[in-house]
């Protein structure tokens, strides 16, 4: 009788330990989260969350999109130009590519991969291949391939002003006039104590330029989070820019890393990280939002989450003659066109 | 007994011959690594690591590094003023420390006892830098588990298998 209780204790015993040891197993595998699907258990201190930093007051959006976007038809699109009649020239690939209003769009094809791109009042087509330049006319027929840079030349903006071509050398962070022949002239921009000048700070490939109507020289000092105005001969006369998450100045650690002038002398720019897109007056005080990350980025704060597209994200932008501001969307190889809508403070 | 010696004289020499055979041609070894051009920073490597400190830590691809003085990895985006304050510093633990170099250059290091592989400097870095902060499998500290458990963990697929010889996918230059 005791042997018999003794055995059935045994099994009992047994019997619940197994059971035990099942159900634990059971729920483990329920509750254990092997894929990750539930996060990374982190707290709220290891998140980054900038989309308050990218919410913008509509109240300062100052244009709309105008129109549906225009496909790139390129894979990689780096570069916008528009020249007098509203033809946008879009450099990327290997290749320049013409998309006017009505009429077919053009290609001209190129031996490397362009880096910026700008149109000349006559109609000639500067093309800034990562070393070097290069000129065509208008029907694509190339009439000058300029002497190399250097291999660690990157080329990112070009600019033409009556007989002076200015190039933006992203590698060697300086500025490069030319003769309209293709000549060298001189640099600009390099750092200079004598002249104050502390010389160009270029973390990443973006380095823009343009030629105001006062007949200064606009450049980007991106890692100085500034627009800095030089003459031809390489004096810097004045700048403007700050750095700020806010609206008002430049985020990140190299912004904006685009820009265009407004026919009223205004500035238009572009930054990367927070996308945004924003109208200064000609003294560099804020106006206005062309376009956020609600508008440029599906409402999403930023544009990327793998490098890659990460670092396609520095968008080119471009004003037409008629006030519109084409916006190059390189990650999803589109063009945006605005039109303001609302005047500014 | 002689059918038994036979019998057993033959599974060992079968099993010989089977060793020598494996040592002969032995399968390459792999570990597991992270692809930096794959990797979403999502912070599971932080705590899906069998290892209770993570085995994977922050990289610095010093070439391809701006050396800003604003650092979008060390710092966070609305940071009031660039010093080693913690209401400014990006990184939970600390784990990043900033050197002058010359105006306006700065260099950073990854402190590894600190870090824990979270990833969130390389979001920032990502973001608005050039990406020159990414994560790696450390194999000073990984046991290189049969099946990794943050491997299984990743969103993004990011975890591969490469051989021993070389078991670093680094960043060398900016794309």
């Amino acid at each position: 009788m005791n042997r018999l209780a003794g055995a059935v204790n045994t099994r009992i015993t047994v019997g619940v330990v197994i059971g035990t040891a099942i159900i634990i197993g059971v729920v483990a595998v329920f509750r254990l989260d092997s894929t990750g699907k539930k996060g990374s258990g982190l707290g709220d201190e290891f998140k980054y969350d900038v989309k308050d930093l990218g919410k913008i007051d509509p109240e300062l959006i100052l244009y709309e999109q105008s129109s549906e976007p225009i496909a790139t038809g390129l894979e990689i699109s780096r570069a916008i130009a528009v020249d007098g009649r509203g033809n946008v020239y879009i450099a990327g690939d290997n290749a320049v590519r013409i998309i006017g209003e009505g009429n077919p769009s053009k290609r001209i094809e190129l031996s490397a991969a362009p880096g910026c791109v700008t149109v000349a009042d006559d109609g000639r087509i500067f093309v800034g291949l990562r070393e070097h330049v290069e000129v065509f006319d208008v029907a694509g027929k190339r009439l000058a391939s300029w002497p190399s840079l250097g291999d660690d030349a990157v080329l990112t903006s070009i600019a033409v002003y009556k007989d002076n071509v200015f190039a933006a050398d992203a590698g060697n962070r300086i500025v490069l006039r030319y003769d309209a022949a293709g000549r060298l002239v001189n640099r600009i921009g390099a750092g200079d104590d004598t002249r104050n000048i502390p010389g160009f700070v270029v973390p990443s490939p973006y380095f823009d330029l343009a030629v105001a109507r006062d007949g200064l020289l606009r450049v980007v000092n991106p890692g100085r989070h500034r627009i800095e105005a030089y003459t031809f001969d390489g004096d810097l006369e004045f700048w403007w820019g700050r750095y700020s998450a806010g609206l008002e100045g430049f985020c990140g650690c190299c912004n904006p890393v685009s820009f265009a002038l407004l026919g009223d002398g205004g500035f238009v720019t572009c930054e990367k990280g927070l996308t945004r897109v924003k109208i200064y007056d000609a003294e560099g005080r804020f106006v206005g939002v062309v376009a956020g990350p609600e508008q440029l980025t599906g409402g999403k704060w930023n544009i990327c989450e793998i490098p890659s597209a990460c670092r396609l994200g520095g968008f080119d932008v471009v004003a037409g003659v008629d006030g519109r501001i084409f916006v190059l969307d390189t990650v999803k190889n589109i063009v945006r066109t605005f039109t303001r809508t609302r005047a500014g403070k | 007994m002689l059918v038994g010696i036979l019998r057993y004289g033959g599974l060992g020499l079968l099993g010989a011959a089977g060793v020598y055979l494996l040592k002969k041609n032995p399968k390459p070894r792999t570990v597991w690594q992270i692809d930096p051009q794959v990797c979403v920073a999502c912070g599971n490597c932080a705590n899906y690591c069998v290892l209770e400190e993570s085995a994977v830590k922050c990289t610095h691809a010093f070439a391809v590094c701006g050396y800003c003085e604003l650092c979008s990895g060390c710092f966070r985006p609305d940071a009031k003023e660039l010093n080693t304050g913690a209401e400014n510093q990006l990184c939970p633990t600390g784990a990043i420390k900033r050197a002058y170099v010359e105006d306006p250059y700065y260099e950073y290091v990854i402190d590894e006892s600190l870090c824990n592989g979270c990833g969130k400097c390389v979001k920032g870095c990502n973001a608005f830098g050039n990406g020159s902060l990414f994560l790696q499998v450390r194999h000073d500290r990984c046991v290189n588990c049969n099946e990794c458990s943050i491997a299984a963990a990743c969103p993004s697929g990011a975890f591969k298998r490469v051989s021993a010889e070389k078991p670093y996918l680094l960043k060398e230059t900016h794309a």
